[in-house]
């Protein structure tokens, strides 16, 4: 049985501890806003915060989230909308929109920590995150407004 | 309106009660098929507005524009239109080719007009409804904002309330049209129906489908093309914990489990061997040197010839020729592919994100014997389509899994490697050009021979015109009195699939580039050269008259930088592009790339320029450092680590300018992606000297 805290609740679940957190928020959780894209941490779109922390869930195992707080899409916000959530519906960022949930997830993971990112801090912070639509260039001006709206 | 003086049809006008339905029909569908099923139009007593189209929605912001066209017409709030696919291929949604899919830029240019007659028929309906409710004359009523509107007594019904009266009517034959000054939704950026849904996580992509008592099913398939399976032992992975069953299927198996991780871990585990085959000596460079080869063949039928070429050639100033190629791509989806099924003997159901509709219902047919009454497709959000999910395996691989597990629904997910690995790529191609320059520097002739696989071998009817190998080629935009084209045909054993832009992928790389060598040739301009190379009435030329104005082509380039242009026609829409580069050493770094687009009337500005700039950072990732190669058989690359396209550290600003011709109607998804790697590599050549006459750069130590 591992213990965490997904999105502000407590929960248990039993499964094998070498399962990647990622199936078990989608499948067990039904937690889908957490994408699956390439399993080995190269791509993004799995993005959750482990204690607040932006982590590809395809490539952490169970186990390792014994006793931590893990949050997804569906928690990121308690009520209503992230302001980063706010910025990219503003900015209308998305096109095909599968790796969203994840550069939404490393963007507010971001903020915490750089409250006022330049464009090489956004480079930095989400080159781990790939769009394959291409939605770059929106994703950097709704990084820049997120962090805008965070400090209003 | 005296529409009992003109002819009417009844046919889609639904006398079910509360519903108000038009069906929307192509011009040709009139007449041939009255009756059939097909894409309609329907508003609820509840004033929902609902459109059935045929054109999924993968990111190209196709939904959105359909319901900004419909709610200008009609006078609907757009927000409310919900567009949904049919559940059921059938002939009404078929496109020019023939076939149910969503491909080939169509989603608004082809159901624009369609679209606009049917919410206009509907129009006059509930203005007629209205007029015999308010006991008015017709024209003075409007339809504005989802109600029935009487301007002077200042009445307004919900077309709700109408709907019972209206769908009595017969439906106008010959719908009056919306004046231009009334249309005031289209041509106007407003924000995507779904972006609010997708920025949430509540958004269901194919792959978020979920079913009650569902199961999962892993895929092991073939590493060779062409191979299947020689033997299978299912006992030697039964045990594993979450093991449902394993299925056999055509080049593989599927094993279904509890979850997709068990599944997985048990796929990879499983006891199976694959038969030889002639592939699995295949190696890339082999590949490569047969069609290089193949450029020299004499015996090729021609495509495609006009003028006098030796004539021409004979009589020109210096005469140029050049060889290119291309390697073959993946169209890596960010949803990787997959499939739900819910299948017994006599009906199948399938989830799925597909560009492919009527795809799968052959392929099912054809493999399995489902016919089409016994199928349902729900469509599901694409995570990316690039034509990639047009075909047929992965249902296939469902239908075989959920049947075999006695009709439980399964949902199969191919892990990235497999997407990688398993094929239908973009073709890799060659090409041969030799052209001839008068003393002013006019491209007198021009031959042109073309080599690789032949994408659409199976609609080529003479001299080996395939479109999917030669657009581009066929319809060259230069003026070049003197052309012959023909293709040499080297077929390959890899399953190929088109990739946003198909052959303009290539061919607006090859012939751009080889322009530019012209110019130089010439001793002229790039930009000079193309215009006084195209026809005075070109399209291609505001674009590139727009494009250079934007990056002050005839001013001085900043210092470091280089430029290179180009400009490419495809699906009737004409792009220009600007690519500036630095060069950091040996490696080439693009900062900033300008484009240009006519499209025709921009249904969605914004969704116009977001599209370019996507096609510009998917045309940039290709062009700097991937391809797909083979080694024994076997692809060798596996996943983003050694497939690395384009991430954001390296995305370029990119500036977007629309230009509008009153041009017709033009693609918007995929025209932006043919310019992009010629104007690299012309912005590489002014930055080095050096031709790039192959991709990715990377193959030359320059990315």
């Amino acid at each position: 049985m591992t213990d965490f805290t997904l999105n502000g609740s407590g929960v248990s679940v039993e499964a094998d501890p070498d399962t990647p957190l990622l199936w078990i928020l989608r499948e067990r959780m039904g937690l889908t806003g957490t994408k699956f894209g390439c399993g080995i941490g190269a791509c993004g779109a799995c993005t959750v915060h482990l204690d607040g922390q932006a982590v590809p869930s395809c490539s952490i195992p169970l186990s390792v989230a014994e006793g931590a707080e893990v949050t997804t899409i569906e928690g990121l916000s308690e009520g209503g909308l992230h302001p980063v959530q706010e910025a990219w519906i503003e900015i209308d960022v998305p096109q095909c929109g599968y790796c969203q949930t994840g550069q939404i997830m490393a963007t507010a993971a971001m903020l915490a920590q750089v409250p006022e990112p330049t464009d090489e801090d956004i480079d930095s912070y989400l080159a781990g995150n790939i769009c394959r639509c291409g939605v770059y260039p929106r994703i950097r001006a709704a990084a820049k407004r997120a962090a805008e709206l965070s400090r209003t | 309106m005296t529409q009992t003086t003109r002819r009417t049809f009844l046919a889609g006008s639904a006398a079910t009660l509360g519903v108000l339905s038009v069906p929307i029909r192509l011009p040709a569908q009139e007449v041939t098929q009255p009756s059939a099923p097909g894409a309609y139009l329907r508003i609820g007593a509840d004033n929902s507005v609902t459109c059935i189209l045929p054109t999924c929605e993968m990111g190209q912001g196709t939904h959105t524009g359909q319901a900004q066209i419909l709610a200008e017409e009609l006078g609907a709030d757009w927000q409310t239109i919900r567009i949904e696919m049919p559940v059921q291929p059938g002939p009404d949604y078929r496109l020019p080719f023939g076939q149910m899919r969503s491909v080939g830029s169509y989603g608004i240019r082809h159901w624009h007009d369609p679209m606009r007659r049917a919410a206009a028929q509907m129009r006059m309906m509930l203005i007629e409804a209205g007029a015999s409710r308010l006991g008015v004359p017709a024209d003075e009523l409007s339809a504005v904002g989802g109600a029935i509107v009487h301007a002077a007594y200042g009445q307004a019904i919900p077309f709700g309330e109408l709907v019972e009266a209206a769908s009595a009517l017969p439906v106008p034959a010959d719908p009056v049209l919306r004046p231009e000054e009334e249309r005031t939704l289209t041509g106007r950026t407003v924000p995507r129906l779904d972006t609010r849904v997708k920025v949430t996580g509540e958004a269901v992509f194919s792959m978020d489908v979920t079913l009650p008592d569902m199961a999962y099913g892993a895929v092991r398939m073939a590493p060779v093309f062409g191979s299947d399976v020689a033997a299978m032992n299912a006992d030697s992975v039964r045990g594993m914990p979450g093991v449902i069953e394993v299925v056999q299927v055509p080049r593989g198996a599927v094993v279904v489990g509890e979850s997709w991780w068990q599944a997985k871990q048990a796929a990879d585990a499983l006891d199976i061997t694959f038969t030889e085959t002639e592939n699995d000596g295949l190696d890339t460079p082999a590949m490569e040197a047969e069609i290089q080869a193949a450029l020299d063949r004499a015996d090729v039928p021609m495509t495609l010839e006009r003028g006098d070429l030796d004539g021409a050639f004979a009589g020109a100033a210096q005469v140029v020729e050049a060889d290119y190629a291309v390697p073959m791509l993946a169209h890596v989806c960010m949803e990787p592919i997959n499939c739900t099924a819910q299948a017994t003997d006599d009906r199948v159901e399938l989830w799925t994100g597909t560009q492919g509709h009527d795809w799968i219902r052959m392929g099912l047919e054809r493999a399995l014997g489902v016919t089409a009454d016994q199928l349902i497709i729900n469509t599901a959000y694409l995570g990316g389509g690039f034509g990639r999910k047009t075909w047929e395996n992965e249902a296939i691989q469902a239908v075989m899994a959920s049947r075999a597990v006695g009709g439980r629904p399964v949902k199969v997910i191919w892990a990235r490697e497999d997407d990688v690995q398993q094929g239908l790529y973009r073709q890799t191609m060659q090409i041969r050009f030799r052209a001839g320059l008068s003393e002013d520097g006019r491209i007198t002739a021009m031959r042109v021979r073309m080599a690789g696989p032949q994408m659409g071998a199976a609609i080529v009817r003479d001299n080996n015109m395939d479109p999917f190998s030669l657009l581009g080629l066929i319809n060259i935009a230069y003026d070049i009195p003197n052309y012959a084209l023909d293709h040499a045909v080297v077929p390959i054993p890899v399953p190929l699939s088109p990739w946003r832009s198909i052959a303009e992928s290539f061919n607006g790389y090859f012939v751009e580039s080889f322009i530019d060598e012209l110019a130089d040739a010439a001793g002229q301009d790039p930009l000079a050269f193309r215009l006084a190379n195209l026809p005075a009435e070109s399209r291609a030329r505001p674009v590139l008259e727009r494009v250079a104005e934007m990056a002050d082509w005839s001013g001085a380039a900043p210092e470091g930088v280089s430029r290179g242009i180009s400009v490419v026609e495809s699906y009737n829409s004409y792009v220009a592009q600007v690519v500036e580069v630095t060069m950091e050493g040996e490696r080439v770094r693009v900062p900033r790339v300008h484009a240009a687009i006519d499209c025709g009337r921009a249904i969605n500005p914004g969704q116009v320029e977001t599209q370019v700039q996507g096609s510009v950072i998917e045309a940039l990732g290709a062009a700097l450092r991937v391809k797909i190669s083979l080694a024994g058989g076997r692809t060798e690359q596996t996943n983003f680590t050694d497939y690395p396209i384009l991430r954001i550290d390296e995305a370029p600003q990119i500036d977007v300018a629309i230009v509008e011709t009153g041009a017709p109607l033009g693609g918007v998804g995929e025209p932006g992606v043919p310019p992009l790697a010629g104007a690299l590599c012309n912005a590489v050549f002014a930055a080095t000297g050096q031709r790039i006459r192959s991709l990715p750069l990377a193959d030359h130590g320059l990315a």
